[in-house]
């Protein structure tokens, strides 16, 4: 492992089974500081309260999508280089390119496994 | 025009120094090279070098495809970019560009053909890839995903026992999260066919099939995430307004949600129990007729029809249909008919054909009268009563048959269920009442100038339909007065430390055979002193009455009675609150006020679960029965001699918990025999109806029973004083006691 595993990491889904899926990937992977977020609105604030040092979103959800969340991220001159890593759908894949654009740091189409999300951060951090 | 070209130069100039460092994979990078792409797109639209825009073109698609991981060789790229810097070189120049780009655009996938205009027009083509560096595309083409599915799926066999701990939890979340979310989904559904094209309901229901799509991947539930990936497609035509939700999408939709639930059941079913989690149910059918659907062509293509018909020869379709691919507006029908490849007429009824074979599937889901359903509610109702009649039978009970009480018992089992289905046939859960309410705050509020937020637990609640229909006038005209008399203005709520939005509660909960639903605001309270006042100046009454706490909150039921101090549009006009609790007696339910100066107030009113049974207390009086709902019934005691009197004018009198309640002899009213001359020989029972309370004298309490209320037919509708009647276990009527026209009877005595 090529990434520091105790930053605190930021998992965005509105779907909590999801959430819980992707923290034990994160968990297997020796991550122990996770923090959920519901929504984009809910992410934001998390994110103004602590620093983060990964978030980890989904595309669709309610009220504020993975999308709009990053390029708030992105937008804001204190969160804009967290590294960001969008979870998508197979089959969306403009929604992969849309993402891109908008500066994801990476991102990973569900379902995937803890050695794909590995390789993934070794991406990321450089590893 | 030169200095467009300058920005254009830099640009490319930037590209191409990041493309030097640019490792596939390096995300980030990749993005920056697509914005400026986009950025030369969109300027190259200004100068009209038809190379120059094709190559940017060509450039952007082939970077897309190494986004997505579907190429990883940047060599045609980097070639493309210092192509598009050679281009951009003759341009500053001012010279026409001399190079052949086609070798080029062919390698990085762009086939352009010129069309009549002279410009070059995109074809789709994939590029070509030398042999052995071809990777696994990460997602099937749709057409080979949509052949797989319409397709049985084999069994997977992932048997329960193999899985960790951690599975089995994440399992359990997924199969309450998923119900839960696509309990959701009918209710937008309706919301939907009000407007069936609001993209914001639209995505709600898509929502759902995507989460749960996306969780099964993960679990290896390859049936639930095959039929949710078809619905999802489906519903992402819709939200590209390629299809209209309506009728047959509708009706896949809800076949969808219930075959899905169904599955996610068999999940539970297969943690409670083990064994194989994808239970065995064929998709199949249902994958096949929703990816039809997506064709917006039905159950059989309209072609195939008219060949069947021998209207028209295969090949005239097939040729029909390449046209159909150029015009897609046009239907088959019409152009078959354009190329006289058949007639008209053949056409309409075919299509009249193909309507038939759409409603031909049969629907899991059946709408039923709700008049046949009380129906059977009633049936098996009359059921449990008649094996109860049958189990206390002398001779059966004296009968010493074990085969007899087996068969007996067994019958009792199915009786029982059979009428807890039956019953449950008619609920529903409150949600949709509750979500009614969310609109009604909020233009509330805008109207009143006031800040107030709703928030709603318990929605999945299930009540009686009848009841919940009953129940949504009396709703509104509570939430008016909260936020009308309890929630203060922003700027009052400030002063008072408290958050300038104010909220209100919506709760429903079941507690013993009732539900409860509680109406909760963080307003200013009840006004005791001011109710006091307003009954008093209202007559309603005397300067002498003293009242408890919750008397004095009740008179706001009372009619006439009303504490606003200036009219306004939403309520203070003496209307409302004595409807409310007319209405909620009529449904048999009772409402209380809890309150609390300055925290708020809370409403709360309980109903029975169904209008079909009631509660009640089997009274003797004499040789006859009586049921009193129990909702009505405050205490029963047996009266000590000094506890009676009489009052000139008010009759007979009986002093409970220091008060003087009037005396009502059940027997008199009824012109029955009853066994007690004295009340201190008898039972009084004190009931309450209307904020007013009576005793009933009364011979022996029999015990609690739940019994079916029976109407009395059409001649004994409108007796007074009897609400119905029904049959006891022992196969007698008893009479179900209507309180209120109780009351009455014994006031014009």
């Amino acid at each position: 492992m090529s990434f520091d595993t105790s930053m605190k990491v930021l998992v965005v889904d509105d779907f909590a089974t999801m959430r819980r899926i992707v923290k034990g990937v994160l968990k297997q992977l020796g991550f122990s500081d996770i923090v959920e977020a519901e929504d984009g609105n809910i992410a934001l604030e998390e994110l103004k309260k602590e620093k983060f040092g990964l978030i980890v979103s989904d595309w669709n959800m309610p009220n504020m999508t993975g999308l709009d969340l990053l390029k708030a991220v992105r937008g804001d001159a204190n969160l804009k280089d967290i590294p960001f890593i969008m979870v998508t759908a197979e089959g969306q894949k403009e929604n992969v390119v849309e993402a891109v654009k908008s500066g994801v740091s990476n991102y990973i189409v569900k379902p995937f496994t803890p050695e794909t999300f590995s390789e993934k951060l070794q991406k990321v951090f450089g590893g | 025009m030169s200095e467009l070209i300058g920005k254009i130069g830099s640009e490319i100039e930037k590209i191409a120094l990041e493309v030097v460092t640019l490792e596939n994979g390096d995300i980030p990078a990749m993005g920056d090279v697509m914005n400026r792409l986009c950025f030369l797109e969109e300027k190259a639209g200004e100068i009209k070098e038809g190379a120059f825009n094709n190559l940017v073109s060509a450039l952007k698609g082939y970077l897309e495809k190494l986004i997505l991981s579907e190429l990883d060789d940047m060599g045609p790229f980097e070639e493309g970019i210092e192509k598009l810097q050679s281009i951009h070189r003759a341009m500053v120049n001012e010279e026409p560009f001399r190079g052949d780009i086609h070798p080029l655009l062919k390698k990085l996938g762009f086939n352009s053909k010129p069309n009549d205009k002279g410009e070059e027009v995109q074809e789709e083509a994939t590029p070509e890839i030398a042999e052995g560096e071809e990777k696994e595309p990460q997602t099937e083409s749709t057409d080979a995903k949509e052949e797989s599915a319409a397709e049985s799926f084999e069994e997977s066999s992932q048997e329960t026992q193999e899985l960790s701990e951690e599975d089995r939890q994440i399992l359990q979340d997924f199969v309450v999260e998923s119900l839960e979310n696509l309990g959701t989904i009918e209710v937008s559904l309706i919301d939907l066919e009000q407007d069936p094209t609001d993209a914001e309901t639209i995505n709600a229901i898509f929502r759902p099939f995507h989460t749960i799509k996306g969780v099964s991947g993960f679990l290896n539930l390859d049936k639930i995430n095959k039929l949710a990936h078809s619905a999802e497609n489906l519903l992402d035509k819709a939200r590209n307004g390629e299809i209209r939700v309506e009728g047959m999408v509708i009706d896949l939709i809800l076949e969808s949600v219930d075959m899905l639930k169904k599955m996610i059941e068999g999940v539970q079913d297969a943690l409670e129990t083990g064994g194989p989690l994808d239970a065995g149910i064929d998709i199949g059918p249902l994958v096949k007729r929703i990816n039809d659907a997506h064709s917006g062509e039905g159950d059989k293509p309209l072609g195939e029809i008219l060949v069947n018909k021998g209207a028209v020869a295969k090949e005239d379709v097939e040729e029909g249909l390449s046209k159909q691919k150029e015009e897609p507006d046009k239907k088959i029908g019409g152009i078959l008919v354009e190329e006289k490849k058949t007639g008209s007429k053949e056409v309409i009824s075919a299509l009249r054909e193909q309507k038939r074979y759409n409603r031909r599937h049969i629907d899991l889901q059946v709408k039923v009268d709700t008049k046949k359903l009380d129906n059977l509610v009633d049936l098996t109702g009359e059921l449990v009563i008649s094996q109860a009649m049958l189990r206390q039978n002398e001779w059966v009970r004296n009968a010493n048959d074990q085969k007899l009480f087996h068969t007996l018992n067994q019958l009792n089992q199915i009786t029982s269920s059979l009428q807890r289905t039956a019953m449950s046939l008619r609920m529903i859960p409150i949600k949709s009442t509750f979500q009614k309410m969310v609109r009604l705050v909020r233009d509330l509020a805008k109207n009143s100038g006031k800040e107030v937020g709703l928030e709603m637990s318990g929605e999945e609640t299930e009540i009686d339909r009848n009841v919940v229909d009953e129940l949504y006038e009396p709703m509104v005209h509570m939430i008016r007065n909260a936020v009308d008399h309890g929630i203060e203005m922003p700027d009052e709520r400030e002063k008072a430390g408290k958050d300038r939005k104010g909220t209100i509660f919506l709760k429903a909960y079941h507690r013993g055979g009732n539900i409860i639903i509680e109406i909760k605001d963080n307003g200013r309270g009840l006004d005791k002193a001011r109710i006091l006042e307003k009954a008093r100046s209202s007559n309603l009454i005397t300067d002498e009455d003293q009242l408890t706490e919750s008397e004095i909150y009740n008179l706001i039921f009372r009619p006439g009675f009303s504490t606003a101090q200036k009219v306004t549009d939403i309520s203070g006009r003496g209307v409302g609150m004595d409807v409310v609790k007319r209405a909620i007696e009529k449904l048999r339910g009772r409402v209380e006020i809890n309150s609390i100066p300055g925290e708020g107030s809370t409403f709360v009113i309980s109903l029975p679960l169904t209008l079909a049974i009631i509660e009640g207390m089997v009274v003797r009086v004499g040789k006859e029965r009586y049921i009193i709902p129990a909702l009505a019934i405050l205490e029963s005691f047996r009266p000590q001699k000094d506890q009676y009197s009489t009052v000139e004018g008010k009759g007979e009198l009986i002093l409970s918990r220091g008060r003087l309640i009037p005396l009502i002899r059940l027997d008199r009213v009824f012109g029955v025999q009853g066994d007690s001359v004295h009340p201190w020989d008898g039972l009084v029972v004190a009931v309450e109806s209307d904020g007013e309370q009576r005793c009933l004298l009364l011979d022996e309490l029999l015990g609690k029973e739940e019994v079916v209320i029976k109407s009395l037919g059409e001649s004994l509708k409108h007796t007074k004083g009897i609400a119905g009647g029904a049959i006891m276990g022992d196969g007698r009527v008893g009479l179900i006691l209507d309180i209120s026209g109780l009351f009455e009877i014994a006031q014009m005595n």
